[in-house]
């Protein structure tokens, strides 16, 4: 039974779970540490700040997300009015645009001098446009930024929840004697409802992770509370100390998406039962209504800030030319090559290793390594530091060997460890969810049709789980293209990509300059989004 | 064919670790296009390669004090000298940063020898003709920003800004810790709105109406003059006029953007030499025509646009030594903290 | 004993950690026989299945095929290498191949026999010709289930293990299937295990069935024998057909029941005179007859096509299941009065 514990699979998830715990343990450990008395007065004022503005922030973006991306997969999925079948998919394009880029846009067309004021001018000619012109700043736009570009997760995943509701249940609404809007409200809502709450559960784990935006427009969250009091205070314990308090914000957060979810999947069993929807025809005003508010939710998430930056790259070109777009691709590429690579070389090998073993232990194990997604990157990267730096010192040294800090602290290796700890769930998550749509029965019947598990594996999980390992490459290339505070800290000289480059441009009064990468980040994001669209946005499950 | 694919890339996960070459390794916090140049006419004319960790100053010093004495930086470069202070404070930077340019080039109060300015920039007055008059303006200096007169006319970064860390340090210095706490009292109650935006954006505050008068730093209004940043951005320039405090006493507060040298730099000799170039009347006259800021060594003169539009006829304050910046930083912060600046 | 084909030795098998069915030993005489193991659901008819085919393993006993020892303590010959076929009850075909090729898969065994099977017959019978293209999300529960069957059957196994292969089939296609099914396996001398919780269906096939109850193999015998001499109260209870009621032993040939008086006929196994015993009593044991004196009253009447069952309540509240042909003249409504033949005769007196 020992011998037989310990085999590559075992090894494999126990090492990856390792990887994963190493910062929570770093985290919590620091929780008891002392820290510096200088700021203790300060500290106690900033907490407060710092819980209730993520409070705040994250209740703000709850709202907006959920209205935004309810609504919209409401009207697509049950209605047929002009332009349907084009928001579908467009209204997913807004996964392309980074809440730190919304932010950018936002502040550059409503600030003074700002591109609303050009607008203004050239209608009207000169005038005092500036006080009249609306300034979306501070929390309230922090909370659009991160709102129209996260409100996608509810979109797909609600829109998901209705495309599987039956035709029965809307029938049976329709038996009751209910209003469309008691229908929507008393039926369909509820039946969405585990779907509806995973993906805002994803929204929330986002929001408190996100970094660049909060930054942009200095609101102080308990996230930039870790980073600023790491850096600013120079002290690491009160860092973690955050941290603590807003890994216990997470975990619940991630319980309750990991609960929903299992819910969720109920819906997706179409076998028997299931009655073909029929899409409403809208006519007349309600049609246009529906229109109108695709398109304006359409045209704010996405086409505002693609048109804002590329105005923008248009207006100041020279700045185009100050950075080498080619080398920028290219390191965004080899990172998200190299994190795939291993991310899925990994994921298989657990899953696969699950799959065949059935192990308590092992199944605890990967359940661990999945929860690094929940913790937001800024603490991640602090926290890798933080341990390299204790390992080195205390066991490395001590044992007489070469310091290994260089090796892991800016160095491409670092870098891809620590996405790999963020986003490992992604990878897993993406792969088991194609093995579960294979039954184990089906290994069972080639093994007993004489395939060796290598060529179970090669000519029947491979193939199968081909399109379910492109949808994971596209959807850990987004996180790292888009993907800021990881890179920031760890990066290696020399090395930036199109989200380092635009942020530090945006951080150093250069905003002008930012537009030119966040361009072309954008547009590498939509590219990926657009040829995936068709596995993120397929009706049949097959 | 794969298989070699796959393993090249992992093999180059350790490469980027093991380069050795003739280079001086920048942690570099500022981030100009101009600096950039700089940089690769050094390496065309010494053969020394330039390489650079870009980011904000405060998570570039966080990442060489946790890499310690492995750290590869050389030198770090910022645009306040309360932070080349802080970081020397620390102990994270050494003595050395000698050379026979440096001693000869640079004013004994913006270098020690651990650290040196390589330009220099005033924190200013921005006020709108408009609706300020020159009596108003007469004598103004930073201490009487306070003055009531201004209530709800001010625009200022938030505290967190190290341009205003290092203003308030200077007036910890000059004035002692509880005169600056109650100036800082009196700024906040003078502000026209909740500090917000950098400094460019406080000085459009003023050309747009929402605030009379704008502290921010010289070089910005240059910049927006320039047309760099637009048609617009020159406009809301021209509706300005630069103001320097405190012409009867100590003279406008100067800051400066600096280079020190990091403890256990491994290519010291290169980083001096680096620190020489940045001192010749080329790079000099490099930076003043495209940052707009202020030379650091004599002979060189300012861009004229910064020369037309704040006139230069100014008195710099060179008495407080900007080395005072990062040793009061910690009770600027304080103060402007206790006074509720945000 | 030592050339039965298939040979099950003191078995526990086991899933998941769990003992399911303890103790089990039974054997295949004859290559080509059909063997069913009948039992309620969940417990442990498909363990068995498994165990066999080698994707459990075992900790005593010893499975032997053919005089090869697949499976004891100390051996495991795994799955691939057993040529034996399991269709399994749930969709095991493989998702990203059409039913053609997922059928054709079977052929493609390697160390198989000469051919027996032609693919096409099979595809044939099983009615699965339109849907050769179709990919497994495509087609329903019932089509993916008898897709499997052919590919299990086309591969031509050593033993052939069916779990419930006709669960999820029409009804009205199922007789068709179960009677080309036993023709097509004893043609091509497949031996068979057939695992269901049908019990018609397990009497049809089998040459032999199993009785699995309560963690154990109560029986396993001929169906004739199942059927009427059923070893225990369990496998009675199981098979749901008679009830059992008191009686008393008078003699070498008869017994005697408070409300139906004397019942005569062979007794299976023998009882002393005067024992207490429990007596199996199936419908068809007792016969209608208007004009008898013994009267009870219909409680109800379940119409079967064929026959009436009537359930009748005796005067110590016993409820009797009685057999009438449907033709009989006369309907007896429930409460009238139901006459039954006397003297009492059954051919097997089955007691305990």
């Amino acid at each position: 039974m020992f011998s037989n514990k310990f085999n590559i699979w075992f090894l494999s998830s126990l090492l990856i779970s390792l990887l994963v715990i190493i910062p929570i343990l770093t985290v919590s450990l620091s929780f008891f540490e002392d820290t510096s008395r200088y700021f203790d007065i300060l500290k106690k004022t900033f907490l407060f700040e710092y819980i209730f503005n993520s409070l705040s922030l994250l209740v703000g973006v709850l709202i907006l997300t959920f209205f935004l991306g309810v609504g919209s997969a409401y009207v697509v999925s049950f209605y047929k009015f002009p332009g349907v079948n084009f928001f579908k998919w467009a209204l997913i394009l807004s996964f392309a645009i980074p809440p730190y880029i919304y932010a950018y846009s936002l502040f550059a067309f409503f600030d003074n001098y700002g591109t609303a004021f050009t607008i203004l001018k050239t209608l009207f000619g000169d005038g005092e446009y500036n006080k009249s012109i609306p300034k979306f700043d501070g929390m309230f736009g922090l909370i659009l930024s991160i709102s129209f570009s996260l409100y996608a997760y509810v979109y797909i995943l609600a829109r998901s929840s209705f495309l599987y509701q039956s035709q029965n249940l809307i029938d049976l609404g329709r038996n009751l004697g209910f209003s469309k809007f008691k229908s929507f409200y008393s039926i369909i809502l509820p039946a969405a409802r585990p779907a509806i709450v995973a993906g805002l559960s994803l929204v929330a784990m986002e929001t408190l992770a996100e970094f660049g935006a909060v930054d942009f427009f200095s609101v102080n969250t308990l996230t930039t509370g870790i980073y600023n009091a790491w850096i600013t205070f120079d002290d690491l314990a009160f860092a973690n100390r955050i941290s603590f308090f807003l890994l216990l914000f997470i975990f619940i957060l991630f319980l309750t998406e990991n609960l929903s979810r299992k819910k969720a999947k109920y819906h997706l069993d179409t076998r028997g039962g299931f009655k073909q929807k029929e899409k409403i025809k809208l006519s007349g005003t309600n049609s246009f209504f529906a229109f109108l508010f695709c398109f304006l939710l359409f045209f704010l998430s996405f086409l505002f800030p693609l048109g804002q930056m590329l105005y923008w790259t248009i207006k100041f070109p020279e700045n185009f030319f100050d950075i080498n777009v080619i080398n920028l691709l290219l390191n965004t590429l080899y990172l998200v090559g190299l994190s795939s690579l291993v991310l899925i070389m990994f994921a298989l090998i657990s899953n696969y290793g699950n799959r065949v073993s059935r192990n308590k232990t092992l199944n605890f194990l990967s359940t661990l390594s999945i929860s690094g997604y929940a913790i937001p990157g800024v603490i991640l990267a602090v926290a890798f530091i933080t341990f390299i730096a204790w390992f080195d010192e205390n066991i490395i040294k001590s044992l007489g060997f070469l310091s290994i800090k260089k090796l892991f602290i800016g160095s491409i290796l670092g870098l891809v460890i620590v996405y790999f700890v963020r986003f490992y769930s992604l990878a897993f998550n993406g792969i088991k969810s194609g093995y579960e749509k294979i039954n184990v029965s089906v290994d069972e019947s080639a093994y007993l049709l004489g395939y060796s598990k290598r060529k179970t594996f090669m000519n029947i999980h491979v193939p199968y789980l081909r399109n379910s390992l492109l949808f994971v490459v596209i959807l850990i290339s987004l996180e790292i293209i888009r993907e800021l505070p990881i890179t920031l800290v760890l990066r290696p000289f020399n090395f930036e990509t199109f989200a380092t480059t635009a942020y530090i441009s945006a951080s150093e009064d250069m905003l002008e300059a930012a537009a030119v990468p966040s361009l072309f980040l954008i547009l590498i994001a939509a590219f990926f989004i657009t040829i995936t669209s068709n596995y993120i946005l397929k009706e049949n499950n097959g | 064919m794969k298989k070699m694919t796959i393993s090249a890339l992992i093999l180059s996960l350790f490469a980027s670790s093991f380069a050795i070459a003739n280079e001086v390794n920048i942690f570099n916090a500022r981030h100009y296009k101009a600096d950039a140049e700089l940089y690769s006419k050094f390496t065309t004319a010494t053969g020394i390669k330039v390489n650079l960790i870009n980011g904000k100053a405060g998570a570039l010093e966080k990442r060489m004090i946790e890499e310690g004495a492995d750290s590869a930086a050389d030198l770090y470069i910022t645009a306040d000298a309360g932070r080349c202070g802080a970081f020397k404070a620390k102990g994270m930077t050494q003595s050395g940063l000698v050379s026979s340019t440096i001693k000869s080039s640079v004013p004994k109060s913006f270098r020690t020898t651990h650290w040196v300015g390589v330009a220099k920039r005033a924190r200013i007055v921005y006020y709108s003709p408009e609706r300020v008059s020159g009596a108003e303006l007469s004598g103004l200096t930073y201490e009487s920003l306070a003055d009531p007169k201004w209530k709800g006319r001010i625009a200022i970064r938030a505290s967190s800004n190290i341009y205003n860390k290092s203003l308030v340090a200077s007036l910890v210095k000059n004035n002692g810790k509880k005169a600056a706490g109650e100036w800082a009292k009196g700024v906040v109650a003078n502000m026209a709105r909740d500090p917000k935006g950098n400094d460019r954006a406080q000085i459009m505050a003023v050309a747009a109406g929402e605030a009379d008068i704008a502290v921010a730093n010289t070089y910005y209004l240059a910049l927006m003059l320039s047309g760099n940043k637009g048609p617009e951005q020159q406009e809301a320039a021209k509706k300005v006029k630069a103001f320097f405090p405190n012409q009867n006493d100590r003279g406008t507060h100067m800051n400066i953007s600096c280079a020190a040298l990091v403890k256990g730099a491994p290519n010291k000799t290169n980083a001096i030499a680096l620190v020489d170039f940045l001192l010749s009347p080329e790079a000099q006259e490099h930076f003043t025509n495209n940052t707009f800021e202020f030379p650091m060594i004599a002979g060189v003169s300012p861009s004229p646009l910064v020369v037309n539009s704040l006139g230069l006829d100014f008195k710099q304050d060179l008495t407080t030594s900007v080395a005072s910046y990062g040793a009061k930083q910690a009770d600027a912060l304080e103060v402007m903290t206790a006074a509720g600046w945000k | 004993m030592a050339n039965n084909f298939l040979e099950i030795n003191n078995v526990d098998f086991k899933a998941g950690g769990k003992t399911k069915v303890k103790n089990v030993s039974f054997s295949v005489q004859n290559e080509g026989d059909i063997i069913c193991l009948l039992g309620p659901s969940g417990i442990g008819k498909t363990t068995i299945l498994r165990t066999i085919a080698g994707l459990e393993k075992i900790n005593n006993g010893s499975i032997i095929i053919n005089n090869k020892t697949i499976s004891s303590k100390k051996i495991h010959i795994e799955p691939e290498d057993r040529n034996i076929s399991l269709a399994f009850q749930d969709n095991s075909l493989f998702p990203h191949y059409n039913v053609e090729k997922n059928i054709l898969i079977g052929t493609e065994k390697k160390n198989k026999k000469k051919t027996k099977i032609n693919a096409k017959e099979i595809v044939e019978f099983l009615n699965l010709k339109k849907i050769l293209n179709k990919y497994p999300h495509e087609i329903s529960a019932g089509e993916a289930q008898r897709s499997s069957l052919a590919r299990a059957l086309v591969s031509n196994p050593d033993l052939l293990l069916l779990d419930e292969p006709l669960s999820n089939v029409d009804q009205s296609f199922k007789e068709e299937i179960q009677v080309e099914l036993k023709q097509l396996l004893s043609k091509s001398k497949i031996t068979t295990i057939i695992v269901t919780h049908d019990s018609y269906e397990a009497f049809y096939l089998g040459s032999k069935c199993g009785i699995i109850l309560n963690k154990q193999l109560k029986q396993f015998d001929d169906p004739y024998n199942v059927y009427h001499f059923p070893n225990s109260v369990e496998v009675v209870n199981f098979l749901n057909r008679g009830i059992l009621i008191p009686a008393k032993v008078t003699s070498e040939n008869s017994l005697e029941n408070n409300d139906l008086g004397t019942i005569k006929g062979n007794f299976v196994k023998h009882y002393p005179n005067g024992s207490e015993v429990k007596l199996l009593l199936q419908p068809e044991d007792l016969e209608h007859d208007d004009k008898s004196n013994l009267k009870l009253e219909v409680v109800d009447r379940k119409f079967r096509g064929t026959n009436f069952i009537y359930t009748l309540k005796t005067p110590s509240e016993l409820q009797i299941p009685v057999f009438v042909h449907s033709h009989h003249i006369h309907q007896h409504e429930i409460d009238e009065k139901f006459g039954i033949k006397r003297p009492i005769h059954i051919d097997h007196i089955v007691c305990f």
